[in-house]
């Protein structure tokens, strides 16, 4: 039987590609820990962390208001690229029920997490992450990691690595729409 | 014959294109395999290790500009018997990158090398030895980082004798013969 190349090209093309988004999808799924359904639109995994100034906060005590939870760290650049935005962010939403949450994941001392933060102005609560928190989010092998909470605790949306200014904004509009504003404990 | 031969070819090329494009492989700095090196007792040689780093990714230099970041340090624990001297890193390409166009970063991309000095003792027995370490590094890419990361790192060397020294015949008195 003669082989036609016309028809063994379109079949490496589709094998090509399936194997191609075989491995994007493997590769996705094992740098966030977990597949997109299985985080996204379930409650945010509680957790209790010390802030720079020792004070514990807890995430479910933010209920009622959208939260932007960063995972960052003091040698990430594209990290420190976000900061300023954030900051402002902070100032813009933040009247309207909307709290950013950062987390250190790195192995600096707090007074250095302290002092890098300082420098970049930045005007919400830092805590010292633990790896048993970012495991619970599906474990941060990229920084920066940013995850979306609407104001009932449930995680509507993530974003892995440095973003552009609008997907923040955009998220955090849904987020503020999401769920029933309550008074904060905190 | 040519078909399969191209099949095989394009299959190869979306493989290797998909292994670059998505996120930090599980390490981004491999090594080199080094050739054994002949060391002889009791003399210093250097043994260049070479490095290299995936396509995209980048990591701080041995001396980075800034305090919060983290430099790339080899460490080696030598078998008894070898001493490991001065470890000499290459200079960091000062980069800036679309993260932040305004800040140069000193960093290694693509290969680069270390060397290690190695000394064996005098009295250190001839023969074949494994020296192992870890080369810790940090990587980013154009938009993201990752967390530190330790390469393990292995060489081989064979510890020669050194040669004896020449022999001199001792001094004679100029009336011995006399």
């Amino acid at each position: 039987m003669k082989r036609n190349p016309l028809v063994l090209f379109f079949v490496a093309a589709i094998v090509a590609a399936m194997l191609f988004a075989g491995i994007r999808i493997a590769r996705n799924n094992r740098a966030s820990g977990l597949g997109k359904g299985q985080l996204v639109g379930s409650l945010a995994p509680d957790f209790e962390l010390p802030a720079l100034d020792g004070k514990p906060l807890k995430l479910s005590d933010l209920r009622g208001k959208a939260v932007l939870l960063n995972f960052w760290a003091t040698y990430c650049g594209p990290c420190k690229i976000e900061m300023p935005w954030f900051v402002e962010l902070q100032k813009e939403y933040g009247p309207q029920g909307f709290q950013i949450v950062g987390v250190a994941m790195d192995d600096a001392s707090t007074d250095d997490i302290a002092k890098f933060a300082r420098q970049m102005g930045v005007n919400y609560p830092v805590l010292i992450g633990k790896d048993s928190v970012a495991d619970s989010y599906g474990g941060v092998s990229v920084l920066p990691t940013t995850f979306f909470v609407d104001r009932d605790g449930k995680l509507i949306a993530r974003e892995f690595g440095l973003q552009s200014r609008s997907v923040f904004v955009d998220h955090i509009k849904k987020a503020l729409s999401q769920g029933q504003a309550v008074q904060a404990q905190r | 014959m040519k078909i399969l031969l191209a099949t095989a070819l394009f299959l190869f090329s979306a493989w290797a294109w998909a292994q670059d494009d998505l996120g930090a492989p599980a390490q981004a700095v491999r090594m080199e395999p080094v050739p054994v090196a002949t060391v002889v007792q009791g003399k210093a040689t250097s043994i260049p290790l070479l490095f290299h780093l995936a396509n995209g990714y980048h990591i701080n230099s041995n001396q980075p500009r800034s305090e919060f970041l983290i430099p790339t340090i080899l460490r080696v624990d030598p078998p008894t018997d070898i001493v490991i001297g001065k470890t000499t890193y290459p200079d960091g390409q000062d980069m800036s990158f679309a993260f932040d166009p305004d800040e140069k970063l000193s960093v290694y991309t693509g290969d680069f090398k270390v060397d290690v000095l190695v000394r064996p003792l005098h009295s250190a027995q001839t023969g074949k030895y494994v020296i192992r370490g870890t080369l810790k590094y940090q990587a980013c890419d154009h938009a993201a980082c990752y967390p530190p990361k330790q390469l393990p790192v292995s060489f081989d060397v064979k510890i020669a004798k050194a040669p004896s020294a020449p022999h001199k015949n001792p001094a004679q008195s100029p009336n011995v013969h006399q």
